[in-house]
């Protein structure tokens, strides 16, 4: 072997100075604070595991209990229906699948120094239904907390209302800080039930607070709750006078807010499910746009369709609209027509616009009308002004766009003018 | 037709011989090119780098960058002393990137100043990296950063582009979405370290020990590398910015071009009161031969006022062709977008002449101008050489012209050129001791990570200061820890770049229909700038303010067209609340402590265009501001056989002679220090100098006049005793209302107060 080569060889020996892994560090299990006493005489539940304390708050309910116009077993059937229509959807939840309704109450709404104080799960056994909630004894003993949720144990579906963007996230934070002495938590399915409220009452709901929804569909009216704003300032009274007396009645607010998940998940799948019934137009409208939106197309026409035959032509704009759409799609030219035609005087001012845009389209290039289409035409540019734009710039656009389509709809007007004579 | 064009040196000998301007130019020096010194690229220097650089056409290294490399593989922090044009950006770029390709996990932070360099040095270093041709991402993030790549950065930029202010608010208290870059993190870059310094640079080094603290959770252990414009501190700065020891480089290995300089003093109108021509309208001229010349020019003005006068004169020049833009403002009031358009035309060279307040100062790449105007001194010496350093960026030969103005420091630098050429520059100080600042980061910290009961913060001990937060009831002591208990985001409470917290929205409402916001301003700024009446100059449009709701920090302006502007003024009341050091002297005491300042805006003037005449005034409807801060005062007896009123004349006088004089000594702004004397001071009832930091808080300034506060009545006695004038001018004592026997008298004074500490 040659010097060199041996050399070579050598050099693996040699080896880089790698940096030294730290050590775990060693994980300090923290003291009880000094009001365990007092907060277990408020009503809850000390549990101690390898990393620290908790609190904790149980209660059992029958499936016939009822919470606003619902009883929670309702759940059973509203899951039955989707395993029958053994379709995707969103919403849908197979039998298989462990559901949780989950919901978090915290010290702020972002950044590392928002702590989840409180853990609230609600689920299926075979009693009933069972109300978990796990609260923060201090800070300091939040590892304790989050490893009692048995989040990085179990696979679960996670119910929530604004779950999927806030308190989910917000978990992952806390995981995070701990993560030097925690299993890692698990990915877990989420289903936003914020999300599909948007999607049923959009334009329908003037908010979309839990709170609205209940009193608005869900027959459920808080009495003596507290407004979620106030929770930290609670949480915080509690930390530092150690009386949780108050705080109980954020553990009530996390409760109703749980219950309510379920019967919001019940009532929303009757709506998808059921024929038009007490709801408005508006909302079945948005049930059929949904559905064309996730490209279940014939489903998203029939309900469009049993929208303008069962409401008023004042209050069937939006859903002559969306049909158009479709009829378009699947070649119906003159139905969709029709249909642009008759969305017209109920739609706002914005949406006529690109219904006339939608017209002038299908009569120049589909009908081979130009006279009509010019018609349209010189209508949506007239339309113009009165849309109000965020930025010069869209406005500009708009207006290069509709006085091309004009000159060219003149070019071919006067082309077919001459070319009859 | 002959043409105008010329090249500068064909200009600089025209003007030697020109009547109009060879009398005003007072000095011309040239420096010669200076070669370059070169070194080998080192052994291990990764083959993919060696190709870019190749590519680049470079075969060799400057001394500067090798020496940079070889710091960095030693694992030591370092700080670069890099003029403009020296390649400063290979001093870090090498080592990044070649620790990148031997452990791909690496993760590097390069904090640039502004978001506008941080973009600038992203495409350059992308391009770097396609002749790699390896796989290496980086990105910036910042305020326009779209939602959509934001987790995609996070999770894998290797090398990650920012500034300052996103870093304390959108990365550091969000740092457990970061987990991967802060368990990765070797090196963090900081560009441009000379503009950290004052109330930002003291934000910023409570930003960087927060950043450090993360970084220990997180088990990393980043090596800093700093490059810095000429300061005399630059070690001492990247120090306490860092809390770190560092290596320095000083000398540059890269070659400089020809660079001549013209010292121009405009010419004397009035003898007796030693009042000279405006320096804007001689910029003005100045700049109108340059334009017709062909040559691409940047001026620098102090204000963003001089910036849209000097916009309003020059766009004259092109007035007859339309949509001509080669004549264009730039200052830190622009929107983004308008910046960014102005950076391009630059650099593609549609814009023939740029005027800018010292936004432009920084390594902003917008290619190569041929000439710099300074009108007036910027301040300090290592701001002046940035500026001329705008000029013949790529060694080839670049015009600086220097134009005085009649205050005390630019008619000194004027007549003493050697002393912006050959002097030593000045210091940068931070001060992150300043309490209100610590305090407001500490809160930042506390609510990034807990701090347990044996923490220190920095160098700091702070378990006290802890223990007042939670009495604030912020935090809450477990029995490990402190944590932080609110639902407030305290990065949110504070903002880096000054100390005043609220901005003032500018809203434009010329047309009812189509109201816009055109700019902001800072408080105390607004209260001079942007009060009723006034006229505020946005891109060389003139608009009246028409109404100004402080309380909701908005103010209304119109368009207009008249021929004046405005200039307002602030009455100051000073109370001493706490003295930290005294020095007492013969019948007299200078002091160093805690003041209290209540600012209160008077009255403004209304000054015609061109002959600059006083053509009106009015009152402005501003509640006082009130601030607490460090100074310095020197308090004294009454000398005998003076009146009060005589006294009052002699100590404004001294007074602002001085406070010209103070950023020759430290490096700030003139407007940073204030200098206000009081007859009978409220504490003692006795004749007093107060010499203070314009902040709340305070950021280490007037401390160190303490220091050198007979150094700088010597120097101001010599430069008002050296003036020409005969009874005081605007470039010593300041203006004369009446002729008289002030500047004999301001000349006693400040003999007395110099004998005083001799």
């Amino acid at each position: 072997m040659s010097y060199e080569n041996k050399l070579l060889q050598m050099k693996k020996l040699l080896g880089k100075k790698t940096e030294q892994k730290k050590e775990k560090p060693k994980f300090i299990k923290p003291e009880p604070p000094f009001y365990s006493e007092q907060w277990q005489q408020a009503g809850l539940e000390l549990v101690e595991n390898e990393f620290g304390m908790l609190f904790k708050r149980e209660v059992h309910y029958p499936f016939d209990y009822k919470h606003g116009d619902y009883k929670l077993g309702e759940l059973f059937p509203s899951l039955m229906r989707w395993e029958l229509l053994a379709e995707d959807h969103p919403f849908a939840i197979s039998g298989d699948e462990t559901i949780v309704f989950f919901d978090t109450e915290t010290t702020g709404l972002k950044g590392a120094g928002t702590h989840i104080f409180l853990l609230g799960f609600l689920e299926a056994d075979d009693e009933g239904f069972t109300l978990t909630q796990y609260v923060l004894a201090d800070p300091s003993n939040e590892a304790a907390l989050l490893f009692e949720s048995k989040l990085w144990q179990r696979n679960v579906t996670i119910v929530s209302y604004n779950g999927k963007s806030f308190d989910w996230p917000q978990l992952q934070v806390r995981w995070t800080l701990n993560q030097q002495f925690l299993p890692p938590l698990k990915s877990q399915r989420q289903i936003d039930l914020l999300h599909s409220t948007k999607r049923l009452w959009k334009d329908d709901l003037s908010r979309m607070k839990l709170t609205q929804v209940e009193q608005d569909k869900l027959g459920f009216n808080r009495i003596g709750d507290i407004p979620g704003h106030l929770a930290p300032i609670i949480y915080f009274d509690a930390v530092k006078s150690g009386n949780a007396e108050t705080l109980m009645k954020v553990l009530l607010h996390n409760e109703w807010d749980l219950l309510s998940l379920i019967t919001l998940y019940i009532h929303s799948t009757n709506l998808l499910f059921d024929d038009i019934s007490t709801e408005s137009a508006t909302t079945y409208t948005n049930i059929g746009k949904w559905f064309g939106d996730l490209k279940k197309r014939q489903t998203s026409t029939e309900i469009l369709q049993a929208v303008t035959t069962h409401f008023e032509a004042k209050d069937t704009g939006y859903a002559h609209y969306y049909l158009a759409y479709e009829l378009k799609r699947i070649g119906e030219t003159d139905l969709a027509i029709q249909s642009f035609q008759t969305a017209l005087p109920a739609i706002p001012v914005r949406k006529q616009l690109q219904a006339y845009e939608q017209l002038a389209m299908l009569y120049e290039h589909k009908v081979k009308d130009y006279e009509q289409a010019y018609i349209y035409t010189k209508i949506g540019n007239n339309l113009l002004p009165e849309i109000p734009f965020q930025k010069e710039s869209h406005l500009q656009n708009q207006r290069k766009n509709w006085q091309k389509r004009l000159s060219r709809l003149e070019i071919k007007r006067n082309k077919n003018f001459f070319d009859k004579k | 037709m002959l043409s105008k064009k010329r090249t500068i040196s064909q200009l600089v000998d025209e003007w030697q011989y020109d009547e109009e301007m060879k009398q005003n130019i007072v000095a011309m020096h040239t420096i010669d090119e200076k070669q370059a010194q070169y070194a080998d690229f080192p052994s291990n220097l990764h083959p993919s780098i060696i190709k870019a650089l190749h590519g680049r056409g470079i075969e060799q290294l400057y001394i500067h960058q090798r020496q940079a490399f070889d710091y960095a593989q030693q694992q030591k922090h370092f700080t670069a002393i890099t003029p403009t044009a020296s390649g400063k950006s290979y001093c870090y770029h090498l080592p990044v990137l070649q620790q990148i390709l031997e452990d791909r996990s690496s993760r590097a932070i390069y904090l640039f100043p502004t978001k506008a360099l941080a973009q600038d040095q992203k495409s350059d270093l992308n391009e770097l990296i396609e002749l790699m041709d390896e796989d290496i991402l980086s990105y910036t993030y910042d305020g326009d950063t779209a939602p959509g790549i934001r987790q995609k950065i996070r999770k894998a930029g290797h090398i990650v582009m920012t500034n300052p202010d996103m870093l304390h608010s959108g990365i550091l208290p969000h740092h457990t979405k970061w987990v991967s870059l802060f368990e990765n993190l070797k090196y963090i870059v900081i560009d441009e370290l000379h503009t950290y310094k004052g109330v930002f640079g003291s934000h910023v080094a409570h930003v960087i020990r927060r950043l450090q603290r993360i970084c220990e959770f997180y088990g990393s252990n980043p090596i800093f590398i700093c490059t810095s414009a000429t300061i005399k501190n630059p070690k001492e700065l990247a120090e306490s910015l860092t809390n770190s020891k560092h290596e320095l480089i000083e000398q540059s290995g890269a070659p400089v071009g020809k660079k001549t300089f013209i010292f121009y003093n405009p010419p004397i109108v009035h003898p007796t009161f030693g009042v000279r021509r405006s320096a804007v309208l001689e910029v003005r001229d100045i700049s109108k031969r340059l334009f017709e010349a062909g040559i691409q020019t940047i001026i620098f003005a102090k204000s963003r006022v001089r910036v849209e006068m000097l916009v309003t004169y020059l766009k004259s020049l092109t007035a007859k062709k339309i949509m001509d833009e080669s004549i264009q403002g730039y200052r830190g009031g622009y929107l983004p977008s308008e910046r960014r358009e102005i950076e391009k035309g630059l650099r593609t060279g549609s814009i023939q002449m740029v005027v800018s307040t010292n936004a432009l100062e920084l390594g902003v790449d917008i290619g190569q101008l041929q000439a710099c105007i300074m009108t007036g001194y910027p301040g300090n010496i290592a701001s002046a050489w940035q500026q001329a350093g705008r000029a013949g960026r790529r060694q080839d030969e670049a015009l600086i012209v220097y134009v005085a103005q009649s205050t005390a420091l630019d008619q000194y630098v004027v007549q003493n050129p050697s002393y912006l050429l050959g002097s030593s520059p000045e210091e940068a100080r931070i001060n992150p001791e300043n309490l209100l600042i610590l305090m407001e980061h500490l809160k930042c910290a506390a609510f990034e990570l807990p701090f347990s009961m044996e923490d220190t913060y920095g160098e700091y001990e702070v378990q006290e200061l802890l223990a007042y937060l939670e009495e604030e009831g912020v935090l809450v002591r477990t029995s490990t820890k402190w944590h932080w208990m609110s639902d407030r985001f305290p990065a949110h409470e504070i903002s880096l770049r000054s100390a005043a917290q609220e901005n003032v929205v500018i809203i434009d409402i010329s047309t009812p229909a189509n109201t816009k916001v055109i700019g902001e301003m800072d408080t105390y700024s607004a209260m001079t700038l942007l009060h009723e009446e006034a006229i505020y100059l946005h891109q060389g449009t003139q608009f009246q303010v028409e109404k100004l709701d402080w309380e909701e920090k908005k103010a209304f302006v119109r368009e207009v067209d008249v021929d004046y502007f405005t200039d307002a003024n602030l009455a100051v009341e000073l109370k001493v609340l706490s003295e930290d050091k005294s020095a007492p002297f013969k019948n007299s005491t200078v002091s160093y402590g805690d003041v209290s300042i209540l600012a209160i805006p008077t009255i403004f003037k209304k000054i015609r265009f061109n002959t600059h005449d006083n053509i009106g005034s009015g009152p402005i409807s501003i509640p006082p501001m009130e601030m607490h801060t460090n100074a310095t005062w020197m308090s004294f007896e009454l000398p005998n056989n003076w009146t009060e009123e005589q006294l009052t004349d002699a100590l404004t006088g001294a007074a602002y002679a001085m406070g010209s004089f103070i950023p020759l000594f430290i490096h700030c702004d003139r407007s940073d220090v204030s200098v206000v004397p009081q007859v009978k001071a409220v504490h003692n009832e006795k004749p007093t100098l107060f010499i203070y930091d314009s902040y709340p808080g305070g950021i280490g300034l007037s401390e160190r006049v303490y220091d050198v506060l007979l150094s700088l009545l010597e120097r101001t006695a010599q430069h008002v005793e050296n003036c020409p004038c005969q009874q005081g001018c605007p470039s010593c004592i300041g203006a004369q209302d009446s002729l008289g026997e002030n500047k004999k008298q301001v000349m006693k004074v400040l003999n007395i107060l110099i004998n005083e500490m001799m």
